[in-house]
């Protein structure tokens, strides 16, 4: 074989290794433990404590790999139908915030704002407030979310 | 000192050839525009020495992130002070380098033979930016989380390794305490040892090509 034969082959296992070795380091720093999440059906509160009109942020906890995690939504009445929101801003994900002078949702992110069903009026939102189901049971409410 | 100095050197010998470096003419008509670089790499300087002097009491653990900030702000002899130094000069250090990348592109000194020098300052702005990104979670307050909620969720709009590229960053499905281990490595080692490396290749370049002189 002549050297530079020789260093050409050197140059290429070099390479290849260093391919190998960053595809490698790319697969080690992702997350082993992500999970697709599942649709749980998470009591909210009692029937009779819907509201009777307007906009109600309810609070609420769940647990999620052994650690509790505090969430919210907000539950709109409107004539005898109720809607849920979930909190979460559809642009980059910061929690909304209702604002009961305005009539509107609020991002305190950038700006966005959403109306009392939950349509973008401003802003850079690009989709609706996510709606969740409700569930009415034996006078007891349940939101589904994605845990 | 200089006795001293001079017995390292005559076994060490850096000062020969670092003469050319040290020693070189500088062409007429500089003014102290030509400064901004070297305020900025300052900063660096200022931000290394206060950040060493950070990790002695910061902890970078979910439970333990906030308190040790706490701690230092409150509690630590100066600690308000070399913590304020490290912020102050974080946000100084990119004014600056905007200032210097401004005065760079007015005198046209981006053009070649100096292009690649150019691209070494953007890659080294870039990495100030990671640097000030990452930085930012580690207080680990309300700003902070929300701040990164929305700077890792904009990795998730890169179209198809938006998921991969979004869960990598965070190290799980939400931001948790392994985003702040992973923020934390990243703001202590990785960033700050590229910078190095891409500095000196800035002034090697700088030192190879001297100054551009004024249109
Ligand atoms: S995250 Fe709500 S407007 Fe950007």
């Amino acid at each position: 074989m002549k050297r530079r034969d020789f260093l050409k082959k050197v140059i290429k296992a070099f390479f290849l290794t260093l391919t190998a070795f960053i595809f490698s380091a790319s697969i080690y720093i992702y997350p082993s433990n992500i999970r697709k999440r599942r649709f749980h059906y998470i009591y909210l509160m009692d029937e009779d404590d819907l509201p009777k009109k307007g906009v109600r942020k309810i609070e609420f906890h769940y647990e999620r790999e052994h650690r509790i995690v505090n969430s919210r939504v907000f539950v709109v009445a409107g004539n005898d139908k109720f809607t849920a929101f979930s909190p979460v801003c559809t642009h980059l994900g910061c929690l909304v915030n209702w604002d009961n002078n305005k009539k509107e949702f609020l991002c305190p992110c950038h700006g966005g704002k959403y109306n009392a069903s939950g349509e973008v009026i401003a802003g850079p939102p690009p989709k609706p407030l996510t709606r969740l189901p409700l569930e009415i049971k034996d006078g007891k409410v349940y939101v589904g979310i994605k845990v | 000192m200089g006795k001293i100095f001079d017995w390292i050197d005559s076994h060490f010998g850096v000062k020969e050839p670092h003469k050319r470096f040290l020693q070189r003419t500088i062409p007429p008509n500089v003014n102290y525009s030509y400064c901004l670089g070297g305020i900025a790499f300052t900063y660096f300087l200022m931000l290394a020495f206060t950040g060493l002097l950070l990790s002695i009491y910061y902890v970078p653990s979910e439970k333990e992130a906030f308190k040790s900030i706490i701690a230092i702000t409150n509690e630590v002899t100066l600690g308000w002070f070399i913590r304020s130094l490290h912020k102050w000069s974080a946000n100084l250090f990119i004014v600056f380098i905007i200032f210097h990348a401004i005065r760079v592109f007015i005198h046209k000194a981006y053009k070649p033979p100096r292009e690649l020098n150019w691209m070494a300052g953007v890659l080294g702005f870039v990495v100030a930016m990671a640097s000030g990104f990452t930085g930012y979670l580690l207080p680990w307050d309300q700003k902070a989380y929300w701040a990164t909620e929305v700077g890792t969720s904009m990795f998730g709009t890169v179209p198809l390794i938006g998921d991969y590229l979004i869960y990598a960053v965070r190290g799980g499905l939400d931001i948790n305490g392994t985003t702040l281990i992973r923020f934390y490595s990243l703001h202590v080692l990785y960033l700050p040892i590229s910078m190095v490396i891409i500095l000196w290749a800035h002034f090697h370049m700088v030192k190879r090509q001297g100054i551009a002189k004024r249109l």
